[in-house]
């Protein structure tokens, strides 16, 4: 299988936290989920991957290159939207472009016009006029608009409204259909992976917790919502993680058939994304 | 070549935003320089006003930057850490070139208009490259600041660096004289102030280089 983008081992540590052998693979035109609390480490693995942060350990390869080693036609082929930086509040949608258009020698200007035509953006407005959700839209429009093959994507969806999420989850959908591009996407908005990821990554404290492909947590993983006097009956070793909430247990089971065998009597749905993450991280 | 020329289109969009305090300084500088030439020949002090009203504006668009955490987001553009220092500096040198180049035309013009012409030109224009070479000397002191503390962060030791630097010169300067105090006799001083145009091209050149390399040293070693 061909990788757009390896992570190997990687670590990197801080005086109150550390980032322990984080390993994650993206084949070719795959949508990967990296889901965590804020602080879990999501944000300082993007940083390593972009080579923003110097990582003490490990490696990180992308199209089958050392990261510290691509060319800057190799870095015309990534696209990165970071939740917390972008260019000076002061620029408008036309500055934007004639800058990127000397960053990127393939910037598709016509493109860019005509995504900012679609979402509805006005040009000469500066960044600070615009509501958060509106400069995310700029973001996602200005890694998209140089067709890179990997997008990397810190908290894309962050301050946008359920229309634009719609929107944006077909246009990642879109990127990914030629089979040669891919994504990796930060969130803590777990819904917006419901439908887009193929595979998640769950993070928490610096370590990875869960990796799974989306398909196979649907068909083996499952949530039993029961009362506190039944939950008593239920075998520790039967489930993975259990949660108390109000009157009632939620419970996390990573074979499903098999509860459901030792258990006829309980329904056991599939499990949202974050009630995973919850379960995994605040579960006993 | 198009990178750094992106990033310094970059700070010019900046700049753009501060249109009306740029004509607001302008016009004052005008009615300074035209009120003050009735009276004297002021052909010197306008153009070192029109350096120090915009010469040192370069600073601004690292506050504009640091807001909006932009060294993160070119980082992860194909984008050098090298180009970014670069371009600053090239940004800096220019903006302060452009200042001094427009003052002492535009005061040149305004003097000979109203005075008729301008006295010891020779030595005002060096007087010009001597004030040129001291705000080199506070810009390049500035930018590494900048850039191991922040704009914020380093406003203190942006004063204080430059401040101490000086200090220290003083010191050594009366130091030395008073071991060789004949050394005083013998420094002539117009010889000096005659040549002092070779001496600020290579106290900038100096200045930049030095400045630069330890700015880019300490961005190359920064996490962002």
């Amino acid at each position: 299988m061909e990788y757009n983008l390896e992570v190997i081992n990687l670590e990197k540590k801080y005086y109150d936290f550390n980032l322990d052998k984080i390993n994650i693979k993206i084949p070719k035109g795959k949508i990967i989920g990296l889901i965590g609390e804020n602080g879990s480490g999501k944000t300082t693995t993007i940083k390593a991957i972009l080579n923003l942060i110097y990582y003490d350990n490990g490696n990180v390869k992308i199209f089958g290159k050392n990261s510290k080693e691509l060319t800057k036609k190799d870095r015309e082929k990534i696209g990165v939207v970071l939740d917390d930086s972008f260019f000076a509040n002061v620029l408008n949608v036309n500055d934007i472009n004639k800058l990127m258009k000397n960053f990127y020698s393939n910037w598709n200007e016509e493109l860019y016009y005509k995504m900012i035509k679609e979402f509805k953006i006005p040009c000469n407005k500066a960044l600070k006029e615009f509501s958060s959700g509106m400069k995310m839209k700029i973001k996602v429009l200005c890694a998209i608009a140089h067709e890179p093959k990997l997008l990397i994507l810190d908290e894309p969806t962050n301050g946008l409204d359920p229309i634009f999420r719609y929107e944006i989850v077909e246009l990642f959908n879109n990127f990914v259909n030629n089979g040669e591009n891919s994504i990796l996407m930060t969130t803590h908005i777990t819904s917006d992976l419901e439908h887009l990821a193929d595979e998640v990554i769950f993070i928490d404290n610096g370590n990875i917790i869960l990796d799974i492909l989306k398909k196979k947590l649907d068909e083996e993983y499952g949530i039993v919502e029961i009362l506190e006097e039944n939950f008593k009956k239920i075998k520790k070793e039967d489930y993975l993680k259990s949660l108390k909430y109000k009157n009632e247990y939620f419970i996390l089971v990573n074979s499903k058939k098999e509860f459901q065998k030792k258990y006829q009597e309980l329904e056991v749905r599939i499990p949202t994304l974050e009630e995973v993450m919850l379960l995994l991280v605040k579960g006993e | 070549m198009n990178t750094i020329k992106g990033l310094l289109l970059k700070d010019l969009d900046v700049f753009k935003n501060f249109k009306g305090n740029i004509i607001f300084s302008i016009l004052m500088f005008l009615f300074l320089i035209i009120v003050g030439s009735i009276q004297n020949d002021i052909f010197t002090v306008g153009s070192i006003l029109f350096l120090i009203f915009f010469g040192m504006n370069s600073i601004s668009t690292f506050s504009y930057d640091e807001n909006a955490d932009s060294d993160k987001y070119l980082l992860s553009l194909p984008i050098t850490r090298k180009e970014i220092v670069l371009s600053k500096y090239l940004f800096v040198f220019l903006n302060s070139f452009i200042s001094i180049i427009v003052g002492i035309f535009v005061s040149y013009i305004i003097t000979v208009l109203i005075r008729g012409k301008v006295n010891n030109i020779g030595d005002s224009l060096r007087i010009c490259f001597l004030a040129f070479t001291s705000v080199s000397f506070l810009m390049c002191s500035n930018v590494p600041c900048i850039y191991k503390w922040g704009v914020e962060k380093g406003r203190m030791q942006s004063v204080i660096i430059p401040a101490l630097f000086i200090f220290v010169i003083g010191i050594l300067g009366c130091l030395l004289l008073i071991i060789f105090p004949e050394l005083y006799l013998n420094i002539d001083l117009i010889y000096l102030f005659k040549i002092s145009p070779i001496i600020c091209l290579i106290l900038n050149i100096l200045f930049y280089l030095v400045s630069y390399l330890i700015s880019y040293k300490i961005f190359l070693n920064k996490s962002i």
